[in-house]
């Protein structure tokens, strides 16, 4: 699909324009900024979903999808790809399939492709993306974490962490890392008779800190505490808006959007040049020139 | 980089047969999506185009094909999409002919290497020029 083509498509507000501009995100990121650089964007509530592998990030954006059928909302659903072979398989669909054919909802498999940290090289890209196709809402829902991917931090403006009771003890919860980006917390599988347990562990960790977080306990695949819980998203959505947070965040993402790129440039730099031809400073001057040279 | 989908329509939940090309396509250095078993065409099509996939590949063993695969390729003309179809699955020889003449670009049986189906694949994507 030619540019003009995609620009006139994604503001008549067609699929098939979002999904070609989408894959030029992946695949030429550069391209996209370029594209999207023409766009009025509304900022849409961008809601990260994030916690360790199999505890319930999929189901609960299908529950947050079945429980918000009036808005118009974007999902960005990440899973790693394979370091030796760069193939991935994408399965978090399987969850939310029952909404492909919903007109307000708009669901999009992205594969790692190298990122650390939870998310896909061309998060920011995917995101103004469906900001420019009018989203209210914007769902990420990362790769399987550990402790310590928390870049999701840089792009949401809310994180929502998930714990379900299978996952260690209240030490876990004291660390740093992943514990500190929550914004929202959610215990989910709540039939687990050990989720209550939970509960209260996790309450008294965040009585120690100095913010309060807010908890609520979900069962994803029956829909149980969803409400809840999407009354909870827009309450935050409406603070944020007023007390400066949000802009806070966009400031936070729109830095780290430039700096994505920067590092990409750079990146196409360095496989350009013979690298055995400098020592450290003097490749070092070399790409700083370069680097020049392309802005 | 290829983008395939493995879906499964209809009712049959026989599902091995497509994790294992979902899986070897994978370790074909594939992205492959995989949407899970008892899908409707109308949900495989527009899952398809919103993944803007290169390739939809369809597993079919109750003996539905020669009413799925028709639907879903009217559905995806329908929609203005051109994305080709391989099939895998229980498919007696002379539907095999019959999907074929209605644009099924290859269909795999029972036995197939998976070696073969991530070649035929490449090669399908060298001779488009994607």
């Amino acid at each position: 699909m030619f540019e003009s083509k995609i620009v006139e498509g994604i503001k008549a507000g067609e699929r098939k324009a979002l999904a070609s501009l989408l894959s030029i995100c992946e695949d030429d990121p550069e391209k996209a900024n370029s594209i999207l650089n023409s766009f009025e964007r509304r900022p849409s509530h961008v809601v990260g979903i994030t916690g360790s592998p199999g505890v319930g990030k999929s189901s609960l954006i299908n529950a947050i999808l079945n429980g918000s059928k009036e808005k118009k909302i974007g999902v960005i659903a990440i899973d790693p790809s394979s370091p030796f072979t760069g193939g991935a398989l994408l399965g978090d669909r399987i969850r939310m399939q029952s909404h492909a054919t919903s007109e307000n909802f708009f669901i999009r498999s992205f594969a790692s492709r190298g990122a650390l940290g939870g998310l896909s090289p061309s998060i920011f890209e995917a995101c103004n993306a469906f900001e420019a196709f009018g989203m209210d809402m914007i769902l990420i829902e990362t790769v399987g974490v550990g402790q310590s991917d928390i870049e999701i931090a840089n792009v949401a403006d809310t994180v929502v962490v998930l714990l379900s009771a299978d996952g260690g003890d209240e030490v876990q919860m004291m660390k740093a890392g992943l514990m500190e980006i929550a914004d929202i917390f959610v215990v989910n599988k709540a039939d687990n008779i050990m989720s209550r347990n939970l509960l209260s562990k996790l309450k008294a960790t965040i009585e120690m800190g100095k913010k309060e977080i807010p908890v609520f306990m979900t069962n994803a695949i029956q829909d149980e505490g969803v409400d809840e819980l999407l009354k909870g998203l827009d309450e935050r959505f409406k603070t944020i808006s007023m007390d400066g947070t949000l802009e806070q965040r966009r400031k936070m993402r729109f830095f780290d959007h430039v700096r994505s790129s920067v590092r990409r440039e750079i990146d196409m730099i360095m496989q350009k040049i013979d690298l055995s031809e400098f020592d450290f400073y003097g490749l070092k001057k070399k790409v700083m020139e370069e680097l020049c040279k392309r802005s | 980089m290829i983008r395939v989908m493995i879906s499964k329509p209809g009712l049959d939940g026989h599902d091995r047969g497509a994790k294992v090309i979902a899986r070897a396509l994978r370790d074909g250095g594939m992205e492959v999506i995989y949407t899970g078993i008892r899908q409707t065409p109308e949900q495989i099509v527009q899952a398809a185009i919103d993944e803007d996939v290169d390739i939809l590949g369809i597993s079919i063993l109750s003996g539905a094909h020669m009413k799925l695969i028709p639907k879903i390729l009217t559905l995806l003309k329908d929609k203005g999409s051109n994305i080709p179809i391989f099939v895998g699955g229980i498919i007696p020889d002379e539907d095999v002919n019959e999907l074929k003449k209605m644009g099924v670009i290859q269909v795999y049986g029972p036995g197939t290497r998976t070696s073969e189906v991530i070649e035929e694949i490449k090669r399908y994507f060298e001779h488009a020029n994607v």
